[in-house]
């Protein structure tokens, strides 16, 4: 979230897309209804199915899976032709004024510029700004003739950089300019071609656009609007573009870094955020650091390759805050690898691991099947019910040699050997072992949960664990020390990284969370000084915050970001202040909430150029003349003494400074805009291009599991959600859910229905190409068939809860299907999320 | 008619025989308990009742099957007595003349055959009575599955057992005051069974005139 | 006995005096459901079952979210759910929570026959006492709301209390306390009014219901949980909440005029036969006018 959840009761209007908060964040959404009932705020609810979300909502409006492009392409197209836009922040707050590369070429074949269709990769040497100055009102001609000419035979090719002093038009006139581009883009997404693909009939769809952008009418910049989504966007073969399309029409409105207003991800659990903080995904490490490859030889070339370098107009200041990207890294491989990392030897970077492959979930399981991968520890989730067509990921565990799982109930993924259809013959002749590790649950357990809102909560332990089941740290706890043994004494390929491992804690065997949380927080190695204001941090003591990291080893520091959480004035994230001086729900003494305590982040873009708040009545920062600093009832995200007159851009951390319409190279595998692409099983072909249907990016496995439908045999549109009633694949061990939802279901049209002759509770087969899944049928009128690019499309949708493992289950009340049986192995390029949101299927009776 | 000798050779006249009067005290006992345990539900004032009874729970169980045993006494008596309970030409006359008979001017009313028409109301009401607050008995008695869309059955139940009831009550106050106190004799005939044969000629003349003929036809 | 007994406004099946007959509090407490930021989340279901210590029963999927066809004996809280689609053809998903109204003038209490078997506080709070429950089901009867359920081993019936419990310390019921999006508020009965009118009025203004109202029946003399409505003039379309309800007329008859008849009829029939006797004395039977009952033949 770029806000937090409190602060949607400060918003004027919500566009709740691609999530259902309502059912699966119902207490983060009393703000959405206190919008409502304090502020009059509207709530647009567009999604497959009427949800109880949409319940609540101003307006419905029925979308099919997988074409949220569509339809907030058309919204941009909508609010720039009915002027219903944020002009002065777009000029200032964006990258609308900046010059586009020539030869940059918009998808209008499905394909940007660069496509190599041989690797199936972008040469994304022309995503790129002009290099130049001000070029408002001038021509082409005269960019070029400024612009420094590339040398035509580089001797080796370096890696294409932003430069450092773009060309910009604050007329927004020039054709290249990224407001033209982006304009040119979204032309093409006309309400009636946004009716071709969504399904959402044009009269509706001008409600929707219409009541959304009504928040910007005539320009007036006082109203502020909201942008809510989940997993409904991120599970697709185009999630991020998704996620991209909505950040753009915030900037486009005006509505970043304001109270009530930004790009809001709800996450699915309830440490999510914490996950992706700690390096959830393969490329990254903590803190959002990219993560090393092998062509990085040593630190420098690194952090070379990782540290950005402002790129802007010449006459406006950027803070380029990843700057910082060294004092980061160098204090966390001193918290990785401690004493052993020095100056002189890269502060052990070597001991690094450099993956020079995608390694994310689906390569995992896929490399299982084909034998590379033999073993697997799973903690802290349901690997056979998470990912997506587990019949493969069944068979992938089959050919491991061992497994271990650490849970608190008998899951699937530990009893993978007992799944529907496996006889006990072939039982036998499954040679995995599996480790099963009884863990503690969440209210056994103390550490820190990190909510949607960035808040980083400290917790505390209810009850001990029962019996044998051992907290998580010291289970990896004494994996580490058992391996670590086992290299001192047996020597090995590379023992260093595991005996230099930095493991300082006041119990080795059981690890303190608290000290892990220290740890992350930082602490200086050695006596530090802050010269301007003369503030002194011994060595040993904790750090304030990440503005005291230092690229010299004096200070260690596990995650930047969480830098602040717990300094020496105490555990931070233990506070639970509920002081708001500004009612507007900042709460700055409650938890802690990265980065540095800032509760909506770009904080500065709540202000006009001049440093005054766009709304006087929703004050979050603002220029104090006579302080010479920004104050605020929020911590400023800006550099506290840039006086607005110098034109720092308040996003800092993007070296450009501005907000990004467009994502030049490097950000995005798949293209500077967003476009539309069918999921990989459509019921149509694109109606943009026809010839290029799919993301180009995307890449199907090889295994006899990756089968795709086509539209002739699998004509309806399948989605999977969850229900407000049960958690993920747990609850079903809990009676007391199970009496709220008894059990499985498919939600199904009353026209499809009829036409099938199946009445509500029978039960019903739905099948994909990849699996069969088994419940009863709910038939209800929340789902509608939709017209789609002139056929007749039905939807269905089915809760994933219910697996082979549970009260249910195992009392045999229902069929023992993952409802990931259906879902097909394919991701988005850019976040390697499966696409588990609109998939073919086709239902029969059982 | 059956072939008992009812001309006792005591000299006697057997009113009841043992198997009627049985059945007149298995519906007479049940109904005096179904009674005072009613009572008890009906009126607050009345309600120590069912705490004398054993308490108010106990008195809430045991009603309907009370109640069972009653319509069971009820559904004797009519498969005993109803052919002899059939309304005749000659009732008309008897109630006609039903002022002398409340006066006890018993000479200037007609013969009465085995029963009276009197006899018969009481019959006949507590066996219609009966049926009514079986049925609406049945529903009170297990409301819990009754459906909400059939509340109409409730709601007509709860009125129309205490209605059905006062009326039985009505009918069971003329019915004990006649057998105890007015009708001398008539208590000892649910009892022994027999009667005089002064009684059963002044009361139930018809009848008796009938016990006579037959028994002569006998000899 | 604690003080609460003093302020006992009704008994059912009560002879005597009711100690706090008459008695009018300056605060009557009040549940308001504002059935539109209901989100059907149910955690006022798991709320109730959970503070009131019942345990799980097995149910059915039935084409519904809902938990159960209806409340139960063990579950007293239940949000119905209802598809409705409006005349433009949008659709509504109608989630309401289905408990005790707390009637004013409760139906259950004229019905029931046990001395203070059901009672009702100063407070508003209609509450059972099961230990002076007899199982007869005449509240079952008596509700319009079809609240009450019996339970057969412990042959008696339970409903929602308001969390008497909780009230009664200065608490909100459980229920509110659950309720994430302030779907649920408490407090005094005027203030919730004034609440749901306001909402009401904000539905009717800026949401496009011009129906929205609050739901306070007068024919029970209104309820102690009132709800705020999209459409208060099709209750019904909310699972069934009756769009008049009153106590039933056959309830109302049978403990009003039947009454006073019945007890006129049992007593005049009482002494008439006593008078009778007095006057006429019994029917004598000489023992020698055998054979000679002359009759009129």
């Amino acid at each position: 979230m770029t806000n937090g959840w409190i602060d949607i009761k400060n918003t004027d209007m919500m566009l709740i897309m691609g999530g259902n908060p309502a059912e699966n964040h119902p207490c983060g959404f009393k703000w959405a209804m206190e919008a409502k009932r304090n502020r009059n705020a509207k709530l647009i609810s567009v999604d497959p199915r009427f949800t109880r979300t949409s319940a609540t909502a101003d307006l419905f409006v029925q979308i099919r899976a997988g074409t949220d492009i569509a339809f907030l392409g058309g919204l941009i197209r909508y609010a720039i032709e009915n002027n219903r836009i944020a002009k002065e922040y777009l000029v200032n707050y964006t990258n609308a004024a900046f010059i586009v590369k020539e030869g940059f070429k918009l998808p209008e074949d499905g394909l940007y510029s660069g496509f190599n269709a041989s690797t199936s990769a972008y040469d994304k040497t022309t995503w790129n700004y002009q290099e130049g100055g001000d070029f408002s009102g001038k021509t082409d001609a005269a960019i070029s003739a400024h612009a420094t000419p590339a040398p035509s035979h580089p001797a080796t090719p370096a890696p294409p950089a932003l430069p450092p002093n773009v060309a910009y038009d604050l007329t927004l006139q020039h054709p290249r300019c990224v407001f033209q581009l982006m304009k040119q883009q979204y032309s093409r997404y006309t309400p009636e071609t946004v009716e071709r693909i969504t399904g959402i009939p044009k009269d509706q769809y001008l409600k929707a656009v219409d009541l959304f952008t009504s928040v910007r009418k005539d320009g007036d910049m006082k109203k502020v609007a909201t942008i809510i989504y989940a997993v409904g966007w991120t599970q697709h073969t185009f999630g991020t573009q998704i996620i991209r399309t909505a950040a753009m029409i915030q900037l486009l409105l005006g509505n970043v870094g304001r109270a009530g207003g930004g790009v809001n991800a709800l996450r699915g659990h309830s440490n999510i955020q914490g996950a992706t903080d700690m390096a959830g995904l393969y490329d990254s490490l903590p803190g959002y650091l990219k993560a090393p490859v092998p062509d990085d030889k040593d630190l420098a070339t690194f952090l070379k390759r990782t540290t950005p370098t402002a790129s802007k107009p010449s006459v406006w200041d950027s803070m380029n805050y990843y700057a910082n990207t060294p004092k980061f890294m160098v204090s966390l491989l001193k918290s990785l690898y401690g004493d052993a990392a020095t100056k002189e030897n890269g502060f052990a970077f070597d001991y690094f691991p450099k993956a020079g492959q995608d390694c994310s979930w689906t390569h995992i399981w896929d490399d299982m099947y084909n034998d590379k991968i033999k073993g697997m520890l799973a903690f802290g989730m349901n690997g056979v019910m998470i990912g997506p067509d587990t019949n493969k990921n069944i068979n992938a565990l089959k050919k491991a040699d061992w497994l271990v799982v650490g849970e608190i109930y008998e899951d699937e993924t530990s009893e993978f050997w007992r799944a529907p259809g496996i006889t006990t013959e072939e039982q036998k002749n499954i040679k995995t072992t599996v480790y099963r590790l009884p863990c503690a649950g969440f209210a056994e357990k103390d550490g820190s949960m990190t909510n949607s809102a960035r808040w980083v909560t400290w917790k505390y332990a209810a009850v001990p664990p029962p019996g044998q089941a051992r907290l998580d740290q010291d289970i990896i706890a004494q994996i580490f020390l058992r391996v670590r043994d086992l290299y001192k004494k047996d020597g090995g390929k590379f023992p260093d990284p595991i005996l230099n491992l930095n493991w300082a804690y006041a119990d080795a065997a059981h690890p303190p969370l608290s000290q892990v949380a220290m740890e992350l927080n930082g602490r200086a190695l050695a006596d530090l000084k802050d010269e301007a204001t003369g503030q002194v941090i011994k060595a040993g003591q904790q750090l304030p915050g990440f503005a005291w990291l230092k690229d010299d080893g004096t200070t260690l520091c596990g995650n930047w970001i969480y830098s602040g959480c717990w300094t020496e004035a105490g555990a931070q994230i233990q506070r639970r202040g509920t002081e708001d001086p500004s009612g507007m729900g900042v709460f700055s003494n409650w938890s802690w909430s990265w980065p540095a305590n800032r509760r909506v982040l770009y904080n500065r873009a709540s202000c006009n150029p001049d440093g005054k708040p766009w709304d006087p009545e929703r004050k979050q920062v603002w220029w104090n003349e006579a302080a010479g600093k920004w104050v605020g009832n929020d911590v400023p995200d800006f550099k506290p003494d840039s006086h607005p007159k110098d034109h720092m851009g308040p996003f800092i951390m993007n070296p450009e400074g501005i907000g990004r319409l467009f994502a030049p190279i490097g950000v995005l595998a798949d293209g500077p805009f967003p476009e539309h692409y069918e999921p990989i099983e459509s019921p149509i072909k694109n109606p943009l291009h026809p010839d290029q249907s799919n993301n180009p990016l995307v890449k199907k496995f090889n295994t006899p599991y990756d089968k795709f439908g086509l539209p002739e045999e699998y004509s309806i549109v399948c989605t999977t959600y969850r229900l407000t009633e049960q958690y993920h694949y747990w609850t079903k061990n809990n009676p007391m859910n199970v009496q709220l939802i008894p059990e499985p279901f498919v939600e199904i049209p009353v026209e499809l229905a009829d036409e099938k002759g199946i009445r509500g509770t029978d039960k019903i087969k739905v099948i994909s190409a990849r699996g069969t899944y088994i419940a009863k049928a709910f038939v209800t009128r929340r789902l509608k068939p939709m017209m789609i690019d002139g056929k007749k499309v039905y939807q269905i949708g089915l809760p994933i809860h219910q697996g082979f493992r549970g009260i249910d289950e195992d009392e045999g009340r229902n069929a023992r299907t993952p409802a990931n049986l259906l879902t097909p192995t394919v991701t988005d390029p850019n976040a390697h999320t499966p696409e588990s949101k609109g998939f073919l299927v086709k239902v029969e009776k059982a | 008619m059956s072939s008992e000798p009812y001309l006792l050779p005591n000299g006697r006249v057997l009113r009841y025989s043992f198997r009627e009067r049985l059945v007149h005290w298995l519906a007479g006992v049940s109904y005096v308990y179904l009674l005072l345990t009613g009572l008890a539900f009906w009126s607050p004032w009345l309600f120590w009742i069912a705490v004398i009874l054993g308490g108010p729970t106990i008195s809430r169980e045991l009603h309907p099957w009370f109640g069972l045993v009653f319509v069971v006494g009820v559904s004797l008596m009519y498969s005993m007595w109803h052919r002899q309970m059939k309304e005749t030409p000659a009732d008309k006359a008897w109630w006609a003349s039903i002022g002398h008979y409340i006066r006890n001017e018993d000479d200037q009313i007609p013969s009465a055959d085995r029963f009276n028409p009197g006899q018969k109301l009481l019959f006949w009401g507590f066996f219609w009575n009966g049926i009514l607050l079986l049925l609406s008995g049945l529903i009170l008695w297990l409301p819990q599955h009754i459906s909400w869309n059939l509340r109409f059955l409730r709601l007509a139940a709860v009125f129309v057992h205490p209605v059905c009831a006062l009326a039985t009550i009505a009918l069971f106050i003329i019915h004990v005051y006649m057998g105890t106190a007015m009708e001398r004799g008539a208590f000892g005939s649910v009892i022994r069974g027999d009667v005089s044969r002064a009684w059963a000629n002044h009361h139930h003349h018809t009848w008796y005139e009938q016990l006579l003929r037959n028994s002569a036809e006998r000899k | 006995m604690s003080q609460a007994a003093t302020e006992l406004i009704r008994i059912s099946g009560h002879a005597g005096v009711v100690p706090g007959k008459g008695l009018n509090r300056e605060f009557q407490v009040c549940k308001l459901v504002d059935t539109t930021t209901c989100i059907g989340c149910k955690a006022c279901e798991v709320a109730c079952l959970e503070w009131n210590g019942y345990t799980f029963s097995e149910t059915t999927f039935d084409n519904t979210y809902q938990t159960m066809p209806e409340t139960a004996w063990n579950y007293w809280n239940l949000i119905k759910f209802n598809e409705h689609e409006r005349a433009d053809g949008t659709m509504m998903l109608l989630m309401r929570k289905d408990q005790c109204m707390h009637c004013a003038d409760p139906g259950c209490l004229a019905a029931c026959p046990a001395d203070a078997a059901i009672v009702q506080y100063a407070n508003g709070i209609v509450d059972f006492q099961e230990a002076n429950c007899i199982g007869c089901g005449y509240c079952m009867t008596g509700c319009p709301f079809n609240i009450p359920k019996f339970d057969p081993p412990s042959r008696k019936v339970f409903k929602c209390t308001l969390c008497n419990d909780r009230v009664s310390v200065g608490l909100e019921p459980a229920c509110i306390k659950a309720c994430p999006t302030g779907c649920l508020h408490f407090g005094t009965k005027s203030e919730m009014k004034e609440l749901a009118e306001t909402r009401a009025e904000q539905l009717r203004t800026n949401s496009g219901f011009q129906d929205a109202g609050v739901y306070d029946p007068a024919g029970v003399g209104g309820t102690h949980v009132i709800y705020v409505l999209h459409d208060a003039k099709n209750p019904e379309l909310y699972g069934g909440l009756p769009k008049d309800p009153t106590i039933p007329l056959s309830v109302r008859l049978w403990k009003g005029p039947l009454k006073w008849i019945g007890n006129f009829g049992i007593i005049f029939g009482a002494v008439g036969v006593f008078i009778h006797y007095l006057r006429f004395g019994p029917k004598v039977v000489k023992e020698d006018e055998q054979e000679s009952h002359g009759g009129t033949q």
